[in-house]
């Protein structure tokens, strides 16, 4: 897609802009974008979609570009461009595939990166995986919380473990 | 036709939450919780090809099917419907702006009174919804808690033990719950400390919003509030979060409404005298109006300056008997000459003098 701006070079700035139920987009190169002051800090700091969008088009900036177009979700065949024209996710999958793009985007929506909510109670091993992870996490606000910082470390990397386990089964009862 | 006829049996009766027997049910008209669920390698509605809609329609009625708590359950197939009956629907809270667009395979499960009902396809493939009289956002959890667990018997949902519940909007990612109460504040409104309530509430991580929901403004004073942040907090955490706030915004209000009585006590009991007489006796009423003369009512009843109105619940089917589907749905007002402000100025007259 062609700058709308200077209509020579290619756009690399995608926003989408909701005013009254119509959608506006706007493409613009990264040139004419920077010129505009619209490569960051154009929109007001809600958590409208908009905003959403704009933190998406931020982050796209330390990474390849063609990364984000060439990598493709094995389950529902978008690469993280296609994601992020639409604002949406594809699938369970893409949340693994574009871990990388969706951690900082999760972290600046949310404020956090770990779910610390209701577990589903099916799938046994795995359960006892989450629980442990879930209890872990508790104990880690708590010994932030307290200054032990040691432990804290400790309970990281215990995390980090069962984690990896709880990948390595996710993929396993995909392929079975 | 099926759906026809189970749009006229919704339409014929009243929603269990609009009873008004709930705590602060004066202030507080309704709580909500919603739950956001997507079906394992299946992919998200927004991105889904017809036949993938099909599938996960059909797995999770299946499951819906076996449920003990869908057991009198209405299944209505809103892709069939046209776009005024599934704006019915929304005026209803029963579905969402989004999904009352044309799309593929979205259906409606509405529970017995409409406590609890499940929007299939919407953004993501399963939105669970509770809905209560009042302040008892925990009694709605607990609800879609239980009815969540015992579809998951035979769902397999999209979960990650570092993202909790995944959905298709990064939004809702974590538990996928949003957890709302409806406010009605004419105290802070007429007392011009609505837009700092408002602030503060914002300030808090909290939303504000109109009467229906995301992209819909505010009629009769009426606000709804609900959570923003759904990853790294619980469900527990999110309820006891809103519950707070909104109790804090309740003692406000009742604040508001104690220093309008006794700045001018007879200006007030003459706003709500004449907002009743104008209900009880007018011929021909516009939406706007009937809204604003509500609202007044409703606060003249909280402040027992009332004593014609037997009780909320007359006040709060009113609120939403007068949206202009509705009554185009029941009085089938195809079929009438009567203007549908005249059929609305009949609805309330009938409804007040009952």
């Amino acid at each position: 897609m062609i700058c709308q701006i200077c209509g020579k070079r290619e756009a690399t700035f995608h926003f989408k802009e909701m005013i009254n139920g119509e959608v506006r987009e706007i493409h613009l190169c990264e040139v004419c974008a920077k010129e505009k002051g619209w490569d960051k800090s154009f929109f007001i700091p809600d958590f409208s979609l908009s905003n959403l969008i704009a933190s998406l088009t931020d982050i796209e900036i330390s990474f390849p570009i063609s990364e984000t177009e060439t990598v493709r979700c094995p389950i529902c065949g978008l690469s993280y461009k296609d994601i992020k024209e639409r604002g949406k996710i594809g699938c369970g999958s893409c949340y693994q595939t574009f871990e990388k793009y969706l951690t900082p985007l999760l972290e600046r929506i949310q404020g956090k990166i770990y779910h610390s909510g209701k577990i589903p109670h099916k799938g046994e091993v795995k359960k006892e995986i989450s629980k442990r992870i879930y209890e872990l996490r508790k104990e880690l606000k708590e010994a932030i919380k307290k200054e032990e910082y040691e432990r804290a470390a400790e309970i990281r990397d215990e995390i980090h473990k069962l984690e990896k386990k709880d990948e390595k089964q996710d993929n396993s009862s995909r392929d079975s | 036709m099926k759906n026809k006829i189970i749009l006229q049996e919704i339409a014929n009766s009243i929603s269990r939450w609009l009873m008004g027997d709930g705590p602060e049910a004066d202030i507080v008209l309704s709580c909500r919780v919603r739950l956001a669920r997507n079906l394992k390698d299946f992919v998200f509605p927004p991105y889904a090809q017809p036949f993938g809609l099909k599938q996960s329609a059909e797995n999770i009625l299946n499951s819906i099917r076996k449920s003990n708590y869908f057991k009198d359950a209405r299944i209505i197939n809103i892709s069939e419907l046209s776009p005024v009956e599934r704006r019915f629907f929304l005026e209803r809270h029963l579905i969402s702006l989004e999904f009352t667009k044309n799309e593929n395979y979205r259906f409606l499960v509405v529970g017995k009174g409409e406590m609890i009902s499940i929007m299939i396809n919407e953004e993501d493939h399963l939105r669970l919804q509770s809905i209560f009289s009042g302040l008892q956002l925990g009694e709605a959890w607990q609800l879609s808690d239980i009815v969540d667990d015992e579809l998951e018997k035979s769902l397999d949902y999209a979960f990650s033990s570092k993202w909790g519940y995944l959905t298709a909007c990064p939004t809702n990612t974590g538990t996928g719950m949003r957890a709302s109460c409806m406010l009605h504040l004419p105290g802070l409104v007429a007392t011009q400390r609505i837009n700092e309530a408002l602030k503060g509430i914002s300030q808090l991580g909290l939303v504000a919003r109109g009467l229906y929901g995301e992209g819909t403004k505010s009629q009769g004073n009426f606000f709804q509030i609900s959570n923003q942040v759904t990853l790294g907090v619980s469900e527990e955490e999110i309820v006891n979060n809103v519950g707070k706030i909104s109790r804090e915004v309740v003692k406000e209000e009742r604040k508001g409404r104690e220093i309008l009585f006794k700045r001018d006590g007879a200006k007030l009991k003459d706003s709500v005298g004449r907002a009743y007489g104008l209900l009880v006796n007018a011929y021909l009423i516009s939406l706007e109006e009937a809204m604003d003369l509500l609202s007044k009512v409703r606060l003249g009843f909280s402040l027992n300056l009332l004593p014609e109105v037997r009780n909320i619940r007359v006040l709060n089917e009113l609120l939403f008997l007068i949206a202009p589907v509705q009554i185009q749905i029941k009085e089938e007002r195809g079929r009438s000459s009567f203007s549908r402000d005249e059929l609305r100025a009949k609805i309330i007259r009938k409804k007040l003098r009952e």
